[in-house]
């Protein structure tokens, strides 16, 4: 009788887990759903390093179903993305104009999985849904996205009661200490495409840039060994570091929601002692073994970024093994 | 004698005025301040003066809790046992921090002024843009749980800094293009323009 009760229990509170789960990852596909299909006009800061960035995010979806997108900086020198259906274009002070072909705004402050296939997230991390709270207004569901691992932030996003638009989105620690905020300052529903984003459907976009083969696969000599479960290498290449022409072995890997890259090249000095810097989530690892030049840099933790560059070993080394 | 102070105390508690030093002996005197207690007890009960529940001695069990404390010459600090991992952090962040805003504000003063006189003599060298733009990002030391470098000049942590720079600005131009990738599956057969990928790879041979 005894064990019958537990197991009655434990299968209450197990299902009344995954239930909370299964909300979680309901509200999460409407949250993609939203940014996928809406017409809205939002006002957002990017809270890091002790200052605000802001920026202007116009999403919407014309006659023909083709989706329109203009985000942008409004401090500081013109940083724009804007995307058009499939080609989305880069305006920095850095670079003239170009465009890709893809269907993801990349690099912004958003992960662009948020727009995407944000339930496949689910191999590497847990959706946890944390209750009520009021933000922008509004009364907002708080989702957390927990790594299953040690190894990677974990995010915490608000989501409008309504809508399940994106209010505010934090990058936290393990121990929870907040390292990147996004606080939306306003947003507005419309039915019609906003004003920007009818201006981009005629204006003409930069040309398309095009990564050739070679780039995007190289063999290189170096092979990272360790990384978190989940992390897949996207590609990898042999580039010069546009600042300081640095020519550098190159890998890119992600979980789809972060992205990491490794830099692997030969050094002037036969030793430099580990360092890692952060800008908001951003952090940059460098260290100096055996002339050896490693720097990892992605939205990890330090201990993440110092077992993946010490994983590094040299490929024919590793095959004669 | 002691029944003539016993009524002292009395006539005391009736306030008939007495001398000051019958006073000071009551007080002095334990058996008479407890008589001095328990006449007033007497009064208070027979004016119907008493509160429900009678401590009797409140004094006394007041200072038997006292003895029975503990005592506590200084109060553990688990709190910081705790913290020590992160205030151990902040204390070696303090000093570096230092030097690398000054090496960045150093790196943001000869960059804008060499930017200035590229812009003067050349019309481009877009990248020479970086430095002076603090939405790069100023790497800013926030944990470094690693060995502290030996003291670094300041050329050697300015070219560090820029490091760091350069690869943070890498690793996010670098996130732009891999959508091309990702993307490749949809990728619609329109012809390809490449009048930029020098610039933007600057691909070694």
């Amino acid at each position: 009788m005894r064990i019958l009760i537990c197991v009655l229990m434990l299968s209450t509170s197990f299902s009344a887990l995954t239930a909370e789960i299964e909300q979680a990852s309901s509200w999460l596909s409407a949250l993609s759903q939203t940014l996928k299909t809406r017409n809205f006009s939002t006002s957002f800061v990017v809270i890091k390093n002790n200052h605000a960035e802001p920026y202007h995010w116009f999403h919407g979806v014309d006659e023909t179903g083709k989706e329109l997108e203009i985000l942008s900086l409004l401090n500081g020198p013109r940083r724009d993305v804007l995307r058009k259906n499939n080609i989305v274009s880069y305006i920095e002070p850095e670079l003239p104009p170009y465009s890709v072909e893809t269907f993801q705004m990349s690099g912004g402050p958003i992960p662009a999985i948020f727009s995407g296939d944000i339930i496949a997230l689910e191999k590497g991390y847990n959706f946890i849904s944390l209750g009520k709270s009021r933000v922008l207004g509004r009364s907002a569901q708080i989702i957390r996205i927990v790594s299953k691992d040690n190894n990677r932030f974990g995010y915490r996003l608000w989501l409008d009661q309504d809508s399940s638009m994106l209010l505010k989105m934090s990058v936290i620690t393990r121990e929870g200490k907040v390292l990147e905020q996004v606080q939306f300052t306003h947003l507005e529903f419309s039915t019609d495409l906003p004003e920007p984003l009818k201006k981009l459907q005629v204006a003409d976009m930069p040309p398309v840039i095009d990564v050739p083969e070679s780039t995007v696969n190289n063999d290189l000599r170096w092979k990272v060994n360790w990384l978190p479960n989940g992390f897949k290498k996207i590609r990898s290449n042999y580039h010069r570091l546009s600042i300081t022409k640095q020519a550098t072995e190159f890998l890119l890997f992600s979980d789809g929601l972060v992205d990491v890259s490794v830099y692997i090249n030969k050094s002037s000095v036969k030793h430099r002692a580990p360092e890692f810097v952060m800008n908001g989530a951003t952090g940059v690892f460098n260290q100096v073994v055996n002339g050896i030049e490693v720097s990892v840099v992605g939205k990890i933790p330090s201990t993440t970024a110092k077992s993946i560059a010490d994983s590094v070993s040299l490929l024919s080394f590793h095959k004669k093994r | 004698m002691s029944e003539k102070k016993f009524e002292t105390v009395s006539s005391f508690v009736d306030d008939v005025i007495i001398h000051d030093e019958s006073i000071d002996e009551i007080i002095k005197d334990k058996e008479l301040s407890d008589t001095w207690g328990r006449y007033q007890l007497i009064g208070d009960i027979m004016r119907d003066d008493v509160p429900q529940t009678l401590q009797l001695d409140l004094s006394a069990k007041i200072a038997a809790a006292i003895d029975d404390e503990p005592t506590v010459l200084a109060p553990k600090n688990t709190a910081k046992i705790e913290n020590s991992f992160k205030a151990g952090i902040i204390n070696f962040v303090k000093p570096l921090g230092q030097v690398a805003i000054a090496a960045s504000a150093a790196g943001l003063m000869v960059l804008g002024v060499q930017q200035n006189n590229v812009v003067q003599t050349n019309d481009i060298a877009p990248m020479q843009n970086i430095q002076t733009n603090p939405l790069i990002g100023i790497a800013e030391p926030v944990s470094f749980n690693y060995q502290q470098p030996t003291q670094m000049s300041k050329k050697q942590a300015y070219i560090q800094q820029r490091r760091l720079q350069a690869l943070l600005f890498d690793h996010k131009q670098q996130i732009k293009l891999t959508a091309i990738n990702t993307a490749e599956t949809k990728k619609a057969n329109t012809p390809v323009i490449i009048p930029l990928k020098d610039k933007v790879e600057n691909l070694p041979k």
